[in-house]
């Protein structure tokens, strides 16, 4: 008990007012800055001095911490909620620009190219003979061929663009790591081993942490020592001052090289599980590949039905010799194989080849039946060719896997008609349209060319129209390799279904959006800093300072009293 | 729009700037979508706005194309209809024409001359029936059928020959109707006369026989499904969806190898029998008719054992047909062939070289007779037709059976007396005696009276036992058409046939021609006769300048029938016009109402869109006011 006692404990408290208005200078600083953390000056009474038995008199004010006010288990929902955003919102926008190829209700779309494609045959079948009409057949089918591959080129330009967003994105989730693994070790040392709380370092690694989960979804579990490990799922992406780094790997998902994000320590698959913004990219990369998917299936039951229905027609004039437009990889196998390199697959049947004279008008029918029961004997394109060379008058190869069949005597022509199997339109021969999906459907060459050639008819009459007729009738056909939807209906769903996952995407982003407001809002509360408080605080400071001021006055003059007693 | 809950502990400025911020955020992107709302007049204006609506709206836009489509279809249809009506009443006219001139050249009081000069006008009118049956609309014939593309009517030697087509060019009027556009020339113009096949055809199966070539056992055709074959002990389903020719069909029952049954192709049926003790069941499958169409079906087993033999499956007769397979396996006469004569020009055919029935088709139409042969529409036969309206059409043996093999025969023993000469048939002695006398060559002489025959072959048996007509018999020719008469008396001179009691029959039957050595060949008194507008038109034309009163009236009967058939078809395209202008009606206010369901699905309500875009608008100004006095609100303010 002495006046120099009683002035340390002035002196403490003048030391803890100051450090405290450090602290809400700090505060008000930052106000402004989301990463930051409120900070508070927490003091604790000095410890008392015993001064006689049983009596204790305290010794001032010492600062035990400068504790950030946080919730860290908010932090963490927080988080969460922000990556389940991002993945809602990169999905959201994604498919938005998926949605807006297909301009679906516009006025020009895949869906008004085929109905003027069809409907222009219907037009055709007033006036079989009309030449101008037949172009514009061959125009609008062009037109769906382009507008096919254009809808194709813009969804793969999509996916690129998805792919190379991914990319950076895992470069940046590799920084963010690194950082955090970073930060890690230097809050270990700067904290004395879990001891003491640099909290502007911890900020940055909130930070950190909170910039890493708007691309993935990660967890954290606090180490004693300070640092915190990282999980993405229940695999470790940072321990203490150690990151296992994000990479893009590609893996082989059905024949195709498919960006996937993996650990790069060890290349094993990082299980983002369509968190933050690398799962809805990745998820978008699914999705975009099932959408073109989709349009070449559409593209080549597009390709495969009007072949069927076109090649057992014929047009003003037959060919003197025709060459098929699809080739074969092996010409031993059943044309029903797939190893037989065909992409449509005919069925067992039958199909009549005519030998025209023009000038007569005389024609002879030859049946050429297609044997694909499965049993051996079935027909291969070897076998084909064989039995169309075994026709009078007419001569067939086929050379490098491509059928060619031409009429050997001069001035005779080749017709075809009713196709029960499929396989001219299977090997390209007598098509309107080849390819065999969205990526290259086009036009044929020689049909373009030659508006003549175009197939109008079915009873080899040039002036016949049913041909036409039919495959003016074929958007709503139901159709088995669709599953038993139409051309039309085919295109709805797909439609449908990009649209219901667009408008499931948008509220699943504004309801992960709410979610995450009210958390940030939760964590602004707790976390933020309120400029009247900190006004408060400041005057309470303030008048702790001025208090303790004047005890050290108060003691100055007592001090003077007695230093004047000794020495008057 | 996400609200955020304001139930906090502490309101930090973070957390007012914030709120405030999306607030306002919010309230902007709603007012967004209100503003292209308002602007594209759309409340859907992209799938993802109401995915199930869009949906619909897709499918209605789809069918709205397809209405337009239709409805442009009706009306070329309409055109193309109403050109075909005009040209029928510009017909009609000239039908009227001729026959006023020909009830005017009828009657004593009318001379030669003025008869010739009628025949003028005919000739004038026959030339613009001509030019009316090549009409053209947009550049395709409108009675040339599926050859729109060729004049259906060229004049040539005898008289009009039609190489149009008789099938008529349909297309699609509205939802799964096809309608025709245009109409059959020879409704107009009269058909093509000739043979119309008389004999069923109806081939055996061959391996290759294709299941759409079969009429079935029921005649509805042949319908591939799934049929169960039993054997008494197992049940196996053969699904047959797959056969495309008979052979397949009996391959998948032999691979399902039930018991001991095997399938095989008879005749023109198949053929389920077994080598064991099988008793046989095949039915069809759920609702399918496969057993049944193929004419195998059998409810319950006829014992072991028992092969089960189908009914008929009827296989057309088509091009593709191998002439061995024709008559159920029997085959025509090939050797002999058939003489076909239509008008000055004459063929004799055989088709030894013909292994389909589309060579023998080909054959026929290219033996420069003016012939259209075709199978018949039923599938069972051939037609041999005359493509020439003005000439006649005769159809014989040569010296086999092949023209009555192919039932195209166009006289035989069998032809009614009464259809011989163009239908005016074979008279007889009014006064009921004898109808000719056939001399023989030595002279004498017996009278035949054919009373009471009413077929050529009755007239060969008058013949042949007519009392003392030793020495003359009477048989069908097997070399062309007609009655034969082969003298065996031995005398010198030549047979021959004179009329008695004022009786036509021997005329009628062709027997007065002069006798060749000791054989009178009689004509061909069946021929089909010159038929159609033009050559009745060109028969009034002819009896004009003949000054053939009879001819005249016979000319005037003829195309007052023509008329009757001009009227009739006139009024089916009247029905058709009809039936388009109603349709077009109906697709119009079809057309109108999707229309409306787009717009009332895909429109915006504009009245609600707009207060809520004032009602979005004053939001706005409040957040943005509140936003900016509440943040200047700070107790710092107030330290001073």
């Amino acid at each position: 008990m002495s006046l120099i006692g009683a002035l340390n404990t002035g002196q403490s408290a003048l030391a803890a007012s100051q450090a405290a208005i450090q602290v809400i200078g700090n505060n008000i600083s930052n106000s402004g800055n989301a990463d930051y953390t409120r900070q508070a000056t927490e003091t604790t009474p000095g410890p008392e001095q015993q001064i006689q038995t049983g009596v204790f008199v305290g010794t001032g004010v010492e600062i035990s911490s400068i504790k950030r006010q946080i919730d860290d288990a908010l932090e963490s929902r927080l988080r969460g909620s922000i990556s389940d955003t991002q993945s809602a919102q990169t999905t959201q926008q994604w498919l938005s620009q998926v949605q807006s190829v297909f301009n679906a209700l516009g006025t020009n779309n895949l869906s008004t190219s085929m109905s003027s494609f069809f409907n222009s045959w219907s037009t055709l079948a007033n006036t079989p003979q009309d030449m101008g009409q037949r172009q514009v057949v061959l125009q609008q089918g062009q037109a769906l061929a382009q507008q096919f591959t254009a809808v194709r080129q813009q969804l793969t330009a999509l996916g690129t663009s998805v792919s190379s967003d991914l990319s950076d994105a895992v470069k940046t989730a590799d920084t963010l790591a690194s950082q955090i693994a970073s930060l890690n070790g230097q809050i270990v040392t700067a904290s004395n081993g879990g001891t003491g709380s640099p909290n502007a370092l911890l900020d940055q690694r909130d930070a950190a942490l909170k910039q890493l989960s708007q691309l993935m979804n990660v967890t954290t579990q606090a180490q004693p020592d300070g640092s915190v490990s990282v999980y993405v799922g229940s695999q470790p992406l940072v321990t203490a001052n150690v990151s296992n780094g994000v990479a893009i790997k590609n893996t082989d998902v059905n024949g195709v090289a498919t960006p996937t994000v993996v650990f790069k320590s060890n290349g094993g698959t990082m299980p983002i599980n369509g968190s933050g913004q690398l799962g809805g990219l990745s998820d978008m990369q699914a999705r975009i590949t099932g959408v073109v998917d989709q349009v070449d299936s559409l593209a080549h039951n597009l390709i495969y039905e009007v072949n069927q229905v076109y090649s057992g027609g014929q047009g003003l004039q037959g060919f003197t010799s025709v060459t098929a437009t699809n080739s074969a990889s092996d010409t031993t196998k059943s044309l029903a194989d797939p190893a037989s390199g065909l992409k449509f697959t005919p069925t067992n049947g039958s199909f009549v080849l005519h030998v025209t004279d023009p000038t007569t008008g005389q024609s002879t029918s030859t049946l050429v039946q297609v044997n694909l029961t499965g049993a051996a004997g079935d027909t291969t394109l070897d076998s084909l060719t064989a039995s169309l060379n075994a026709i009078p008058g007419v001569k067939a190869t086929d050379n490098g896997g491509q059928l060619q069949i031409s009429a050997t005597t001069p001035g005779q022509q080749l017709t075809f008609s009713q196709d029960s199997s499929g396989t001219l339109a299977a090997v390209g021969v007598n098509t309107f349209f080849t390819g065999t999906d969205a990526s290259n459907i086009a036009v044929n060459q020689v049909v373009s060319t030659q508006p003549q050639l175009l197939a109008a008819a079915q009873n080899g009459d040039p002036g016949d129209n049913q041909t036409a007729v039919a495959i003016a009738g074929l958007a709503s056909q139901p159709i088995s390799g669709l599953g038993g939807a139409s051309l039309n209906d085919n295109y709805q769903s797909m439609i449908n279904g990009i649209a219901t996952q667009a408008a499931t995407a948008q509220s699943n982003a504004q309801a992960a959006q709410s979610v995450q407001d009210t958390l940030q809002s939760q964590r602004d509360s707790i976390s933020g800093v309120s400029m009247d408080e900190e006004a408060v605080n400041l005057m309470k400071q303030q008048q702790a300072y001025q208090g303790a001021a004047r005890l050290i006055n108060v003691i100055n003059q007592l001090m003077q009293s007695i230093i004047s007693m000794t020495y008057p | 729009m996400s609200i955020t809950s304001i139930n906090f502990a502490r309101a930090s400025d973070l957390l007012r700037f914030d709120s405030s911020s999306r607030q306002i955020d919010n309230t902007q992107q709603q007012l967004l979508q209100v503003q292209q709302e308002i602007s594209t007049g759309n409340r859907i204006n992209d799938p993802s706005d109401d995915p199930g609506n869009a949906s619909i709206i897709i499918g209605l836009q789809q069918t709205s194309v397809l209405q337009t489509q239709y409805l442009a279809n009706v009306q070329q249809s309409q055109s193309q209809l109403n050109q075909a009506d005009s040209s029928l009443n510009g017909l009609n006219s000239l039908v009227t024409q001729a026959t006023t001139i020909a009830s005017q050249s009828v009657g004593s009081d009318v001379t030669a001359a003025q008869r010739q000069a009628n025949a003028q006008v005919v000739a004038s009118l026959y030339n613009q029936t001509l030019s009316i049956a090549n009409t053209q609309f947009e550049g395709s014939y409108i009675f040339g059928g599926s050859r729109s593309t060729q004049q259906p009517y060229v004049s040539v030697a005898g008289g009009v020959q039609f190489v149009g087509s008789t099938q008529v060019l349909q297309n699609t009027a509205n939802t799964d109707t096809n309608l025709d556009f245009q109409i059959s020339a020879t409704s107009v113009f009269g058909r093509m006369n000739g043979v119309n096949g008389s004999a069923d055809l109806t081939p055996a199966l061959t391996p290759t026989t294709r299941i759409s070539d079969l009429r079935g056992a029921s005649g509805n055709g042949v319908h591939l499904g799934t049929i169960q074959i039993g054997n008494g002990t197992t049940t196996k389903s053969v699904d047959l969806s797959n056969a495309d020719t008979i052979q397949d069909v009996v391959n998948d029952i032999n691979n399902a190898a039930v018991g001991n049954v095997t399938a095989s192709i008879q005749g023109n049926h198949l053929l389920l029998s077994t080598t064991g003790a099988d008793n046989i069941t095949v039915t069809d499958a759920g609702s399918g008719t496969a057993a049944a169409d193929l004419g195998i079906g059998q409810q319950t087993g006829a014992g072991a054992g028992v092969a089960v033999t189908g009914t008929s499956v009827q296989p057309n007769v088509t091009a593709l047909t191998p002439i061995s397979a024709l008559n159920d396996g029997a085959g025509i006469d090939t050797t002999h062939g058939l003489i076909i004569t239509n008008g000055q020009k004459s063929a004799t055919l055989n088709f030894s070289s013909a292994t389909t029935v589309g060579d023998l088709l080909n054959q026929i139409n290219a033996s420069g007779t003016d012939v259209r042969a075709q199978v018949n529409a039923a599938g069972t036969g051939i037609d041999i037709l005359n493509t020439i309206q003005g000439t006649s059409l005769t159809i014989g043996e040569n010296g086999g059976t092949t023209a009555a093999d192919l039932g195209v025969r166009s006289f035989s023993a069998s032809t009614a007396l009464s259809s011989l000469n163009g239908g005016r048939g074979v008279g007889t002695a009014s006064n009921g005696g004898a109808d000719f006398q056939i001399t023989r060559s030595d002279g004498t002489s017996f009278s035949v009276s054919i009373a009471g025959a009413t077929t050529v072959q009755d007239v060969i048996n008058d013949i042949n036992t007519a009392s003392g007509g030793v020495g003359i018999t009477a048989s069908f020719a097997t070399t062309g058409n007609g009655i034969v008469l082969t003298d065996t008396a031995g005398g010198g001179g030549t047979p021959s046939v004179t009329a008695l009691n004022a009786s036509t029959a021997a005329v009628d039957l062709g027997l007065t021609t002069p006798a060749r050595g000791n054989v009178i060949t009689g004509a061909d008194v069946n021929a089909t006769p010159p038929s159609g507008l033009f050559a009745d038109l060109s028969a009034l034309e002819t009896a004009l300048n003949n000054n053939d009163q009879a001819g005249i009236t016979r000319a005037a009967a003829a195309l007052q029938n023509d008329q009757q058939q001009l009227t009739a078809t006139r009024g089916k395209v009247g029905a058709q016009t009809q039936e388009l202008q109603s349709l077009q009606t109906s697709l119009q206010t079809q057309s109108t109402s999707t229309q409306a369901l787009i717009a009332q699905i895909q429109g915006a309500d504009m009245p609600s869109t707009i207060s809520k875009f004032t009602q979005l608008q004053t939001a706005l100004q409040a957040s943005l006011e509140v936003a900016a006095q509440g943040m200047n609100l700070s107790l710092m303010n107030f330290l001073s």
